[in-house]
């Protein structure tokens, strides 16, 4: 009963296994590393847009707030693209809540660069990450709806996961006044795709003993699951032994 | 893990500086943390013999009075969307559609199982229940005063007015619990997982009454037409939710100590990316928007008993 429902026995493995693969790597850093030469051949994930760097998350609360940072980074651009060329069956309604939720994630994305200060991953970098929004079809009503509710439920998930984690109290505080906004997004684009959706079973766990609990995801599945949006190869794992 | 994290929360009330408003003398206050990596039963005992919170004292509970009060919480909404649903004898359902029905039925069961899985809690804990209360969602108190929303139960529009007053509170009133529950890894991931699954709700009940024609947005917004303030704990169910001052302390690694550091929304932030750029009031109303405030569980409790007698 008291088992943490994000911490499995597969998990703790990876854990320790990975978390020796990034030990040797790195420093405990969550700067991104940039290798020179973008040898494609050595990179594990190449994509169409798979850059050259790796984002190794520190297992500190630096490291926590620079991954709900990106994930920030993310959802702002994923609305800023759907707000700058609306998908042709958008109504005015679906427009201006498009241009709510893209002002929430900017309002986060800078509150977390500004609350980083010159630890936020991508201080340095000359040009800002770009996200590769393939996987979505961002040219429908239905399609930019249902990236939404994918990008909101996942980070849902991260920031219920990422709580207890922190060690900074106030840093928890302002991540619970931004969860429940997020939770209300999620809500709000999960009904738009199908009505009374908003708290469905892939969401909320429907039996057994914690029904009725929302999701929450490890931050490792965080990153595995951002992946394909990212330019860059996401580490996690370190954040897994907080 | 526990006991490093105990151990840092006594270093916390040690510091002068991290609870200037410190009224409970210190031994209590520890004897009270010292609860916390035990049963719960104990906690009850402390609980009975602490005083009622004052204005201005360090609200210290113990994780069973967490638990009571989001039990609380959880048993007063399932009861309020039984009754909506014609689920209780005696009160015959709302005339909601049957698609508004749909969803009302997946919040309603989703309170039964908070209520069944914390009332589990509370009883591996060692403590008992508290005896099921007497609910009169008019809030007349049974005829004993005037009706504070004397057609609750025929008009849809109150009552899903109420319903997301509920559900606005309860999501307000779950982060402040957090912070007495940190020490206990699994509860803490058991009131934040309710917590977003509550402003699910919140959201939705919004959605549907801006479907009926109210002007509410999803998310709690300045732009919302004002709830009525039909009493005066419903006036502090919205205190300060138009705040845009966020503030943290990056002094100390648990956040405790040292000066407090203020977001600059208002000055240097590159926040404002509309084209063309809102107004500076304009943007300020949007972090009002992107950030739910926390409340003390007194707000709560007091608009539980506007429905309890």
């Amino acid at each position: 009963m008291a088992d943490l429902a994000d911490t499995s026995f597969s998990g703790r493995a990876l854990r320790r296994r990975t978390f020796l693969r990034v030990a040797g790597a790195t420093a405990a850093s969550s700067a991104l590393v940039l290798a020179g030469c973008g040898n494609d051949d050595d990179d594990p994930t190449p994509g169409p847009d798979a850059g050259t760097g790796t984002l190794v998350l520190a297992a500190n609360d630096t490291g926590i707030l620079n991954l709900t940072y990106l994930l920030a980074q993310i959802q702002a651009s994923l609305y800023q693209k759907v707000v700058t060329t609306p998908p042709s069956d958008f109504t005015a309604a679906d427009t201006a809540a498009f241009v709510d939720m893209r002002d929430h994630e900017v309002i986060y994305r800078e509150f977390y660069k500004s609350v980083l200060g010159t630890s936020v991953y991508d201080n340095g970098l000359i040009t800002a990450l770009e996200f590769n929004f393939t996987p979505y079809t961002l040219t429908t009503r239905k399609g930019a709806y249902e990236a939404a509710r994918t990008l909101e439920d996942l980070a849902v998930g991260a920031y219920n996961g990422l709580g207890r984690r922190l060690a900074n109290s106030s840093y928890l505080r302002l991540l619970l006044k931004i969860t429940s906004v997020k939770a209300r997004h999620a809500a709000f684009v999960r009904d738009q795709v199908e009505f009374n959706s908003f708290a469905g079973p892939d969401v909320i766990t429907p039996t057994g003993n914690q029904a009725g609990l929302d999701t929450i995801k490890t931050p490792a599945e965080v990153a595995k699951l951002l992946a394909p949006l990212v330019p860059i190869v996401l580490v996690a794992d370190n954040l897994m032994t907080l | 893990m526990d006991f490093l994290n105990l151990l840092a929360r006594l270093a916390d009330l040690d510091s002068t500086t991290a609870a200037p408003h410190l009224a409970a003398p210190r031994r209590a206050a520890l004897g009270r943390l010292g609860q916390a990596g035990t049963a719960l039963l104990p906690g009850l005992l402390l609980g009975a013999l602490s005083q009622p919170a004052t204005a201005g004292t360090l609200d210290t509970r113990t994780r069973l009075d967490v638990l009571l009060l989001v039990r609380q919480l959880a048993a007063l909404g399932n009861e309020l969307h039984s009754r909506a649903l014609g689920l209780v004898a005696g009160y015959p359902a709302l005339p909601l559609t049957a698609t508004e029905k749909a969803g009302i039925q997946v919040i309603q069961q989703q309170e039964a199982q908070r209520v069944a899985l914390f009332s589990q809690l509370i009883t591996d804990g060692g403590a008992t229940l508290p005896t099921t209360p007497r609910y009169d969602f008019t809030g007349s108190r049974n005829g004993t005063q005037t009706a504070l929303y004397p057609d609750i139960q025929t008009n849809p529009a109150t009552y899903l007015l109420v319903a997301q007053v509920l559900k606005d509170v309860a999501v307000r009133v779950y982060k402040s619990q957090v912070d007495f529950v940190r020490a206990d890894a699994y509860l803490t991931e058991t009131l934040l997982r309710s917590h977003s699954a509550e402003a699910r709700h919140a959201a939705h009940l919004r959605t549907l009454r801006r479907q009926r024609g109210a002007t509410v947005k999803s998310w709690i917004s300045p732009d919302d037409a004002p709830v009525a303030a039909a009493s005066p704990a419903i006036a502090k169910v919205y205190e300060g939710e138009s705040s845009f001052t966020q503030t943290y302390n990056a002094s100390g690694a648990n956040g405790q100590g040292g000066a407090l550091v203020s977001v600059p929304f208002d000055s240097t932030l590159p926040i404002n990316v509309a084209t063309p750029p809102l107004s500076a009031e304009a943007i300020l109303r949007k972090v009002a928007e992107a950030f739910d405030e926390p409340a003390d569980a007194i707000v709560a409790t007091n608009i539980a008993a506007l429905f309890t007698y």
